[in-house]
């Protein structure tokens, strides 16, 4: 039988050992594997495509381009083909980026990624809290209500429609930590840091959607 | 809500454990691997290790450990010691620290935490503070504590912040090692003036220190001995911390 294909993106944002590793483990003994996108690609060619970032919008956004990946990922996209972005491969779905510069995103899912605004927040928000899920999904199911993750972020998504968040976090006020519309996945989070919990919502993406 | 976050912090040499202060009666507490690994497991919120005794045949195999250790872990690891320059930081991430800690290297060349944040992104540059009283102020002190810098740790902390920095590790070396607890104090003087997160780390003993040290608005709490020596669990540590009201991810 012949595997599916996993895409990992290396957008060279921050290193992508964690998350490797993370789906190694997930699809051993699945008809699965792993392929690690670094230039333009077949977008039919691909079952899941999982693209982690750190760092700012601006720069992952011109990475992509720099690496030929955006044109073949917004088809992806478009294509409403089963994607997982994580951090900042969550928030360049959004329309556009205050990050550095003014950046246009994907404009896959509805939003604006601003900086947290309120007065005496730490910043970045740095640590593990916890999900309010307000819709169950097959991917987040109800069992991650008030689990916790590790999140690293200075900027979150804002004027997304309610009908695309699937989950909330508060930190100074709710803000999406989960999206998603049609296959495509973003979490503000990292799952590849967030033990057993980050695992099994890896799992749920690659096996259940 | 944003939980307290509990670190341990493992001392390297090569690829063990050690404790030990100021480098003399270094005594060896295990394989950094293996502790690394069980720490993930039973509830560290991150990992901290340090390369203590950073030399030039030492280093590879201190970066070997650091691959060895992102491989079994699935939290955050933060990792320090021996940083001087931009590649030793490319050199770690590569390896698979999520975050590294600049301490002395950040005094000799501040720019050096401008330059890593603006390559690698704020919220993997962790600026290591080690500091003690002197006179009237809480003066910046480098070299595992044995040369005090002429710098005033509140301005020196907010500098950090300003060129870059994602975090502040704070280590006193009036408490450190002392068990006595940590260095509220100190740590409330920086807490007070920054707006990105603070560790607090030195002198834990009893598990009321954790309490006092969260209530300095540190948000992640760093601890070496009372682990290694098995003296508590991290679970023991949460629940203590849970039934004060503080958040801790249990």
């Amino acid at each position: 039988m012949k595997k599916k294909i996993i895409g990992l993106v290396d957008g060279q944002s921050g290193n992508i050992g964690s998350i490797k590793k993370a789906i190694k483990d997930i699809i051993q003994d699945k008809p699965y594997q792993l392929k690690i996108i670094q230039s333009d690609f077949n977008p039919n060619s691909f079952a899941k495509i999982i693209l982690p970032g750190q760092g700012a919008y601006a720069t992952l956004i011109s990475n992509l381009k720099k690496l030929n990946i955006y044109k073949s990922l917004k088809i992806y996209l478009e294509n409403n083909f089963p994607y997982l972005g994580i951090c900042v491969g969550m928030q360049i779905l959004s329309d556009v980026g205050y990050e550095e510069k003014i950046t246009k995103g994907l404009g896959i899912i509805q939003g604006k990624i601003k900086k947290f605004d309120k007065k005496n927040l730490i910043i970045p928000h740095m640590g593990w809290n916890s999900l309010q899920v307000n819709q169950e999904d097959k991917v987040l199911t109800s069992s991650f209500n008030e689990k916790d993750f590790y999140f690293v972020h200075s900027y979150i998504f804002e004027q997304a429609k309610k009908s695309d968040v699937l989950a909330t976090t508060k930190y100074g006020k709710n803000f999406p930590s989960v999206v998603k519309k049609g296959n495509v996945y973003g979490v503000q989070f990292h799952p590849e840091k967030s033990h057993k919990n980050g695992l099994q919502l890896i799992k749920n993406f690659i096996l259940n959607s | 809500m944003l939980k307290t976050r509990i670190i341990p912090c493992l001392d390297v040499v090569k690829n063990k454990v050690v404790k030990g202060v100021n480098f003399k009666n270094v005594k060896v507490m295990g394989n950094a691997i293996e502790m690394a690994k069980f720490y993930s497991e039973t509830g560290a919120d991150e990992l901290c290790m340090l390369d203590i005794n950073a030399s030039y045949q030492n280093r590879k195999t201190f970066i070997k450990t650091v691959e060895s250790i992102a491989k079994v872990i699935n939290i955050p690891l933060t990792v320090g010691g021996g940083i001087s320059d931009l590649s030793d930081i490319t050199n770690l991430l590569n390896a698979g620290a999520d975050k590294v800690s600049i301490n002395s290297a950040a005094v000799k060349n501040p720019n050096l935490v401008r330059q890593a944040s603006l390559v690698h992104g704020s919220q993997c540059i962790v600026v290591a503070i080690d500091a003690k009283r002197f006179q009237e102020n809480f003066r910046v002190v480098i070299k595992g504590g044995r040369e005090l810098t002429a710098k005033k740790l509140v301005d020196w902390a907010l500098h950090v912040q300003k060129m870059g920095a994602g975090e502040i590790l704070l280590t006193s070396m009036d408490t450190d090692g002392v068990q006595e607890g940590f260095d509220v104090e100190m740590l409330r003087s920086i807490t007070s003036k920054l707006t990105i997160p603070v560790i607090a780390s030195g002198g834990v003993g009893k598990l009321e220190h954790f309490y006092k040290g969260h209530l300095t608005k540190s948000t992640g709490l760093l601890a070496a001995s009372v682990f290694h020596s098995g003296k508590y669990t991290i679970r023991q540590v949460k629940r203590f911390l849970d039934q004060k009201g503080v958040p801790v991810r249990l």
